[in-house]
């Protein structure tokens, strides 16, 4: 974390390190680097929806195949040539080199069956996870209606509390633009859609729009200078994604240091869209809110 | 939120004689506990610490949570079965229609619901539809799986496998998409089993024979299971009331029965001979032939026969336990494997650990920017210390509802984070501009900070919702985590800091 969070209590705002300077944020300049990176991310998720049929690249959990985990003392080498002649994929491991990830793509059940009793041959306190390809697809198609109405459950929410079109339509445009620039993240960082991740996703629509809520809420629903609410919401508002995002960083080290993929994944995910939600709520979405507010003034 | 009239006329005083009323006294801790709110929080921590039970077994910190396979260790088995459940219209009599059905599609077929059929077979929904088209009935519903009933027979005969070899810790879950009656899966759970062990205890098919009493104290064998060919479901006969299983010989087996019940005479006396099926050397039927059938015997071969049980519950649930075991173990419909795996018990205990440290780095942490930001111990303290109530509560919930795999943990560290965020947003909201406002104004800034944090939770829960409604694996844990845990925040831990943070500002 760096020294930009510093508030205290009783500081008056924009004293610190690091201010919500609202006029330099909130104009068409500003807001046009979200827009670009927007665009940039729709690219690269609709060219992984050409190539896939999914926003992101599927894992084995959507794709078919056998993930095995390993603690062993076994080099790489021997590990590769251990499995000679099944369809692995590249192998990755934790910073100890102890724990081995294995990947292998979908094969036939004959083979498959080899492969378990190989892998308790030699290794018999290995993690064996096995999804048939077909039972994959199914995931998959349960896994998008998921995150389909968890996103309109979560505008329902979003027009019933506000009930003003113009302020809803930017809260959930911000959640629909953090889920596509988290998505096209996902793709340029190599992690691939598996139920973990696509949980994370879900996660991150309920909150990602925390911190819009808030921003909305303050502006609307309060008293005072447009200036001063918007630089009180995001006093607030930083300080929530600050947390959020210490409490997922640590998951991430911890699991990204003992290999522990399914918790790694989904860390990861939610940085990046936490990451671009705070850019997506102060520039984005507060200036949207501007424009609504400073149009009904005038 | 409409305001109350007190609180109004307060804001009112406030504004025209432009002073504050006194500040919020100091209210002693007694009083602070008399709050419902803080009282609330206060006896379900205390109720979760004892359900959660932590104490210290062979030197290690165990709780009485239940923890998933990818915890504990051990193999899991997720089956889809090749059956399907057809939604049907026809003008021909039922019995008729299944039993030609039945025979074009060389499968078992019978009637699940009313205009509904299963068909034991995987058929796909084109040649299904031919089929129907064929025999002059019109498909109109097509979902792989079986119906509940049968969905409830595979499970009874997974637990009876499981349980004959002693197997603890074990579970078998149907799996039935919400608001649809058709299982699409069963899901077997062994703890402190490998993959192998696991398929075989699921794959494995008992030995049974029947046998007829010769002598006193003799038996002599009629016939293996190998020459039952179909078991059905139990029935109940319409005019005894009695409950039965039927099944159906082959030629050769209903040769050797008709064979053996004249050599030892059981059809000329049935209650001198008696007629007992075994399973792996245990005798888990045995009566007479009827005397009916005997007669019958005398002439011809029996193919379709049928074990009475009697009548009422107990005949009933006689023969659901005969049925599985005249099926010796073997499944009603054929499965296919659609997931498995092994976790091993010291890979478990060290995710366990790790998720353990992960945990506390993250609480940790969070307190680390909360102190940054505030830098008054007397405001992160209460935070910390309503977040860590927030996390043994829903451990204390999980350990009656949930078992604790590592997506629900990753769902409870998350929690961790939210939690905060909406602790920030009362703090902040309270304390505007670092100064303590009178009771009146709290009040109400308190609760313009609880819409702000209904409106958020609300998002979540509905975000989540799907993935506690659909089946998809452990996912299912993750969100009904998530959401309990927004729910608990919102309706007991939040509202109750906004009292105690009055508490510590008023002193």
């Amino acid at each position: 974390m760096s020294k930009s969070l510093m508030y205290p209590v009783s500081s008056s705002y924009g004293m610190s390190w690091f201010s919500y300077d609202i006029n330099k944020y909130t104009n068409l300049k500003t807001v046009a680097i979200p827009m670009a990176i927007f665009a940039l991310s729709l690219l690269i998720v609709g060219m992984t929806w050409a190539s896939t049929g999914l926003p992101v690249k599927p894992g084995i959990d959507f794709k078919g195949g056998t993930a095995v985990t390993l603690s062993t003392t076994d080099n790489e080498d021997a590990i590769r040539a251990y499995f000679a002649g099944f369809p692995l994929e590249p192998i990755t491991k934790d910073v100890s080199s102890r724990l081995y990830l294995l990947k292998f793509t979908a094969m036939s059940a004959d083979q498959n069956q080899q492969l378990v009793e190989k892998i308790n041959a030699r290794y018999p306190d290995a993690n064996v996870d096995y999804i048939d390809s077909t039972f994959g697809a199914t995931l998959q198609g349960q896994a998008l209606i998921a995150l389909l109405f968890s996103f309109i459950g979560m505008a329902l929410v979003v027009f019933i509390a506000f009930r003003t079109f113009v302020p809803s339509f930017a809260v959930v445009s911000c959640a629909f633009i953090d889920m596509v620039g988290t998505a096209a993240g996902m793709t340029l960082v190599g992690i691939p859609l598996t139920l973990p991740t696509t949980a994370a996703l879900l996660m991150l629509i309920g909150y990602s729009v925390d911190s819009d809520i808030l921003l909305t809420m303050r502006v609307l629903k309060r008293q005072g200078k447009l200036e001063d609410k918007l630089a009180g919401a995001f006093h607030t508002g930083i300080i929530m994604t600050s947390t959020t995002l210490a409490a997922v960083l640590s998951i991430w080290v911890v699991s990204a240091l003992g290999q522990i993929e399914i918790l790694r994944d989904m860390a990861a995910v939610l940085l990046i869209g936490l990451l671009l939600d705070i850019m997506n709520t102060w520039i984005t979405n507060a200036s949207i809110l501007k424009w609504y507010v400073e149009g009904k003034v005038s | 939120m409409a305001k109350p009239r007190k609180q109004k006329e307060a804001e009112k005083k406030e504004r025209e004689t432009g002073k504050r009323p006194e500040p919020v006294r100091k209210e002693g801790l007694r009083e602070l506990l008399k709050d419902w709110q803080v009282l609330l929080l206060v006896i379900l921590v205390a109720c979760s610490l004892i359900a959660i039970y932590p104490h210290f077994e062979n030197g290690k910190l165990t709780t009485a949570n239940q923890f998933g396979l990818d915890l504990q260790g051990g193999s899991w088995l997720q089956m889809s079965f090749d059956s399907v459940v057809a939604g049907f219209t026809s003008d021909r009599p039922i019995g008729n229609l299944t039993e030609s059905l039945a025979k074009r599609l060389d499968a078992e077929v019978s009637l699940v619901g009313p205009e509904q059929l299963e068909i034991r077979k995987a058929v796909n929904r084109t040649d299904l539809g031919q089929a129907f088209a064929a025999e002059g009935a019109t498909l109109t519903t097509y979902e792989r799986g079986v119906s509940r009933s049968t969905g409830e027979d595979i499970k009874r005969i997974l637990e009876q496998k499981i349980n004959t070899l002693g197997t603890k810790d074990a579970r078998v879950n149907l799996l039935t998409p919400v608001g649809t009656n058709i299982v699409r899966y069963v899901r077997v759970e062994l703890a402190g089993v490998d993959i192998n062990t696991a398929k075989s205890i699921v794959g494995r098919q008992g030995l049974f024979e029947i046998r007829i009493k010769t002598t006193e104290n003799e038996t002599a064998h009629v016939l293996y299971g190998n020459a039952i060919t179909s078991v059905g479901n139990p029935q109940q006969d319409p005019t005894k009331m009695s409950w039965g299983v039927p099944f159906t010989l082959s030629e050769q087996g209903a040769a050797d029965f008709r064979a053996a019940a004249n050599r030892y005479g059981a059809v000329n006396d049935p209650k001198a001979h008696p007629v007992s099926m075994i399973l792996d050397n245990v005798t888990v039927f045995s009566a007479p032939l009827d005397p009916t059938l005997a007669k019958e015997l005398l002439t011809q071969d029996v193919q379709r026969l049928s074990a009475s049980t009697g009548s009422g519950t107990t005949g009933m649930t006689q023969a659901q336990t005969l049925e599985i075991h005249l099926r010796a173990g073997a499944l009603p419909v054929a499965v296919q494997v659609a997931n498995f795996g092994q976790v091993s018990a010291p890979l478990g205990e060290y995710f366990k650990f790790m998720c353990l440290i992960a945990g506390l780095l993250a609480i940790l942490t969070v307190g680390v920017v909360i102190y940054y930001r505030y830098r008054e111990p007397s405001i992160v303290l209460p935070m910390m210390a309503t977040n860590l109530s927030e996390v043994i509560i829903l451990l204390g919930i999980a350990r009656f509802i949930q078992q604790l795999d590592l997506a629900s943990i990753a769902a409870i560290i998350a929690v961790v984070g939210t939690g905060i965020d909406q602790l920030v947003v009362i703090t902040d909201e309270v304390l505007h501009e670092g100064r303590v406002p009178s009771p009146a104004l709290y009040t109400k800034r308190l609760a313009r900070a609880l819409d702000i944090i209904l409106v958020a939770a609300g998002t979540v829960v509905f975000a989540m919702l799907p993935l506690a409604l659909m089946d998809l694996s452990t996912l299912r844990g993750f969100a009904i985590i998530t959401i309990l845990g927004v729910l608990v925040g919102v309706g007991i831990t939040r509202p109750a800091y906004g009292k105690i943070i009055m508490y510590v500002l008023s002193k």
